[in-house]
């Protein structure tokens, strides 16, 4: 019962990170209808940034990752007003070729730094543990259960309560119908496309404590695809859920079914839901959007 | 119609051309030897890659800059294959019949390993010291094939049988990877185990890249383990040991040479401390070096700006053995010259602390044994000689 | 077809093939030839699929594994390879077909998650099933060899190659003169006018897959061959995106445009090489620095000739 409970709170923390992965790509899929493959790769250099910040500029934990996060937004917005915009109207294909290329460019200019390819590192942060009884939990869980749920509350109001918000749904919803409304559609792409890229970055700031910072580590991105569709592939809820359930499937998976079984969950699961909830675990509106 | 059948004419033409020129030996003129290094500096195991190649480059920089090998500069010529076998065939093909290599050095990754050799070998030339742990990089004998490294599962079966009695652990476990090193490794363990007549009592594997291994630990922890083996890299390590920690497990842990790097105590901090590893080689430490390590490592920081570890020795020991062999062979280089001498040299200990490195015309695996380490008070400290 | 048609592009792959034995050594020029005819027909499974049916697909490189896998094990059984062949391309084609199943009624971006969940799978199960495929340690395969003689030097491999890329265009432009390419097409189009012409768009679909598929594991067949060593991981998500690439880059329309895809995809790598060695000092020595010049090449051609895709495909 003890590991029962280990395992599962490792694997909510790990399932969070996955969520929010989905919901950075859904969010951008949704406003843009633009499918980004370079998530992981976000990921990746936001972990990387926040590190840079820290170590080698000498700044302040907290005030390195709000700044990684920050200068995120920053070039996912830049890239939208350079080159991603030009992938609108087009077939899916281009939208992941594109951002293929644009995933590649960033860790090979990750790479470029030496000290960067060779090494891993720790952000120094949620390194102890927190025992509840004989419940031990890391305290880089907890923090990554804790900052997704406050990012979620954020994100529900911003997205209910804000004019940018209000006029990013709406966007998504029909892009056409805003336009005439008056909602700047363009303005809101590259909003999306900065959110979305803060977002991967947060995941990778809170996955630094778990699996270090390194080159590699924007592989977990791949996690996002299942999650996302778990989800239904345009529910933002749906996305975070859809990433949370993976999380711990996959985990008691990893305890309970034979070897192995653990990696292929994922993906299992992904085509089950295809073909039994087209629509998403949650059901609903939206299936059909995907196409 | 005409036009084609001339193309073809002269098509033929180019191919004799080209076929003609092959008098001399490839890769060694009067002023250069080349030698060619598939390497994966994008891929999985970049973390290698990089410092290897960095140790050659130094050996060999100052090899040239001591008026190289009987006249002859070195040339490293780098292509990275980023542990894909088709580019690691393309790049063999481009080092053998464009850069015309003479030798190929720690070619990297088995599948670009595998891929490679035949390609190496048929074209005549020689095939060492690549960063493989298949048996067949010296196994059958090949007079151009020599391996520095032995399989993980000899160093494995050893320091197994050694830890296993030592600490008189009755319940061996395994954590692996489940690619050709976990493989490799559990096979080693199981053979050290059977040799003591103890049964390996659970094992269970996880993804290259995994990101969480609770689960696999809890697998472990449930079925008591006493003694947890670790076919892991660093980072894998470091979560491994966290994890049990985290969960209140003081179990006893022994990780592979692949987890014994300075990063799995930088990274793990206090939670990895009492981790036993085995060292192929130790870690040059700058703080406690003799002096001539010490300047070692000053020069290589000065030249690529990072800190050696312990794979930089690994390439600058490899380099440094292809040197020697080469000054020993004399002015007449020829890679059965080149293998015959290898075959006969002694390479003794060194600043580093390397094993002996020995071949002979019947075993071109030039060392078989480990050793033990153990983390104490944030550094790996070395607790037997190599294990016989 | 008229005889210009056939005769122009004959001429100017020839014209590419003497330069590049000129250039760079015969044994070298035609190892990448046989690499570039091989990825070729791997890539028409792609121009199948995404240009003419206009599907997505992110997990090719999983049919071109089970191709290689399904001849690997076959050869090792004793089937000659010849033989073997067409096994490979039905691995592939089952494969096609069970990747594309789950996102049937859905379509679109469905099949592009429903191919990579497909392919991840296939890649954990060759490396978990280790009985059959050894698992990691992967299998080595010997040379292609027909009737007691082997294809042992390049040339050689370079023309089997050939003859099956020739072989496998021929039947795929019958193919899209079909019945089933004008399905195909129509589906591309609009599915529901599709649909009310009496075309079954998710039957259409399946079959565009099971081909796509086929071309793939066949192209698999021939490059365990080449390669010599087959391995779960060298067919993974990279192998998936150069093929899409070459696709792209030669454009899905044509089914000669996947030779032009092909060359550049297997050249663009070595140019790169041969550029990041013209660079000077420390640059020269950046791991990095090829992963971003190939990453800014294919943001490049994306942002060139996006039309090379355009309407209809994937959406």
């Amino acid at each position: 019962m003890l590991a029962f409970l280990q395992v599962l709170s490792s694997g909510i923390a790990i399932g969070c990170v996955y969520g929010l992965v989905a919901l950075s790509f859904v969010l951008i899929f949704k406003a843009t209808q633009t499918v980004s493959f370079m998530q992981g790769d976000l990921l990746m250099l936001g972990g990387f940034a926040g590190l840079a910040l820290h170590l080698a500029a000498g700044w302040p934990l907290m005030l390195s990752a709000l700044a990684a996060v920050l200068a995120l937004a920053l070039l996912g917005a830049g890239l939208e007003r350079a080159v991603l915009r030009r992938t609108i109207g087009q077939p899916h294909l281009v939208a992941v070729l594109l951002t293929f290329g644009l995933g590649m460019m960033m860790r090979g200019g990750v790479a470029s730094v030496p000290a960067a390819a060779q090494d891993m590192y720790r952000l120094p942060f949620a390194a102890d543990t927190l025992e509840l009884g004989p419940l031990v939990l890391a305290a880089s869980h907890l923090w990554v259960i804790g900052a997704t749920m406050v990012l979620a509350l954020l994100l529900a109001a911003f997205f209910r309560h804000t004019r940018a918000g209000i006029a990013l749904r709406a966007c998504a919803e029909d892009a056409r119908s805003a336009a005439l409304m008056g909602v700047p559609v363009a303005r809101m792409h590259t909003l999306a496309w900065a959110l979305g890229a803060g977002l991967a970055a947060v995941a990778g700031l809170l996955l630094a404590p778990i699996t270090f910072v390194h080159l590699n580590m924007g592989f977990i991105a791949l996690k996002a695809f299942p999650a996302a569709v778990l989800g239904g592939l345009t529910s933002l809820p749906g996305a975070l859920a859809g990433g949370v359930f993976l999380g711990v499937a996959e985990a008691l998976a990893g305890l309970a079914l034979p070897e192995g079984a653990k990696d292929v969950v994922p993906y299992v699961l992904l085509m089950a839901a295809l073909l039994l909830f087209p629509t998403g675990l949650a059901g609903g509106r939206g299936g059909g959007d995907g196409r | 119609m005409k036009a084609l059948r001339r193309l073809a004419l002269a098509l033929s033409a180019v191919l004799a051309g080209a076929s003609a020129h092959a008098a001399d030996v490839a890769g060694v003129s009067a002023r250069e030897i080349v030698v060619g290094h598939v390497s994966d500096l994008s891929g999985p195991i970049a973390m290698l890659g990089t410092p290897v190649r960095d140790g050659m480059l130094m050996r060999f920089d100052e090899a040239n800059a001591a008026g190289g090998v009987h006249g002859r500069m070195l040339r490293l010529v780098v292509e990275d294959a980023g542990y894909d076998p088709k580019r690691g065939v393309l790049a063999a093909r481009k080092l053998v019949q464009r850069d015309k290599a003479f030798a190929f050095i720690a070619t990297m990754g088995t599948p670009v390993v595998m891929a490679t050799m035949p390609v190496v070998l048929d074209a005549g030339r020689l095939h060492l010291f690549p960063f493989s742990p298949h048996k067949a990089t010296y196994e059958p004998l090949h007079p151009l094939k020599f391996q520095n490294f032995a399989p993980y599962q000899d160093y494995m079966e050893a320091a197994t049988r050694h830890m296993v009695e030592r600490g008189d652990y009755r319940r061996s476990c395994l954590l692996y990877q489940d690619d050709d090193y976990g493989q490799e490794v559990m096979r080693g363990v199981e053979a050290g185990l059977g040799k003591l007549g103890r049964p390996l009592v659970e094992r269970t594997g996880y993804k290259r890249g995994a990101t969480d291994l609770s689960s696999q630990i809890a697998r472990l922890r449930a079925a008591d383990c006493d003694l947890v083996v670790l076919a892991t890299v660093v980072r894998e390590t470091v979560a491994a040991m966290a994890e049990a920690r985290r969960i209140g497990w003081q179990v006893d842990m022994l990780v592979t040479a692949s987890g014994y790097s300075a990063q799995t105590h930088e990274l793990g901090g206090d939670t990895v401390e009492g981790l036993y590893g085995v060292s192929v080689l130790p870690h040059p430490y700058a703080e406690g070096a003799n002096p001539r390590l010490a300047g070692w490592i000053e020069r290589y920081r000065a030249r690529f700006g990072v800190a050696p570890n312990v794979w930089s020795v690994m390439g600058y020991t490899l380099a440094d053995m292809f040197v020697r062999t080469a000054e020993a062979t004399g002015r007449d280089l020829t890679p059965a010259a080149f293998a015959r001498t290898l075959e006969r040299i002694e390479f003794a200990g060194d600043d580093f602390g390397s094993p002996a490195y020995r071949f002979s015309a019947d075993d071109h695996l030039g060392n078989r044994h480990g050793r033990l380490a153990q983390i104490r008070n944030g550094r790996w400290e070395l607790i037997t000689d190599y294990l016989r | 077809m008229r005889r210009a048609a056939v005769l122009r592009p004959l001429l100017a792959w020839t014209l590419l093939l003497a330069l590049a034995v000129a250039s760079l050594g015969a044994d070298f020029a035609f190892g990448q030839a046989t690499l570039v005819v091989t990825y070729a027909i791997a890539g028409l499974g792609v121009v199948i699929i995404v240009g003419q049916a206009g599907q997505i697909v992110l997990g090719q490189g999983a049919f071109v594994a089970l191709g290689a896998y399904a001849q690997a094990l076959l050869v090792q059984a004793g089937v000659a390879p010849l033989p073997a062949l067409p096994i490979a391309a039905a691995a592939g084609a089952l494969g096609g077909a069970l990747a594309s199943l789950p996102a049937g009624r859905l379509g679109g971006l469905y099949f592009g998650m429903s191919t990579l969940a497909f392919a991840l799978i296939v890649e954990e199960l060759l490396v978990r099933w280790e009985s059959l495929t050894h698992g990691a340690a992967g299998l080595v395969v010997p040379a292609f060899g027909l009737a007691g003689w082997t294809a042992g030097t390049p040339a050689a491999q370079a023309a089997i190659s050939l003859a099956v890329l020739l072989a496998v265009l021929a039947v795929c432009a019958r193919l899209l003169a079909s019945r089933l390419g004008r399905a195909w097409r129509a589906v591309r189009e609009d599915e529901a006018a599709a649909a009310a012409c009496g075309i079954a768009p998710a039957a259409a679909k399946l079959r565009a897959f099971a081909v796509g598929g086929a071309l793939s594991g066949l192209a698999g067949g021939l490059y365990a061959h080449w390669i010599g060593f087959i391995s779960p991981e060298q067919f993974g998500l990279v192998f998936s995106f150069e093929l899409l690439m070459l696709a792209f880059i030669g454009g899905t329309r044509r089914l000669a445009g996947a030779a032009w895809g092909a060359l550049v995809v297997v050249a663009m790598p070595q140019l790169i090489a041969v550029l990041r060695d013209a660079l000077p000092g420390d640059w020269a020595r950046s791991a990095g620095l090829e992963l971003m010049l190939f990453g800014a090449v294919v943001v490049g051609v994306v942002l060139l000739r996006p039309q090379g895709l355009a309407d209809g495909s994937g959406r």
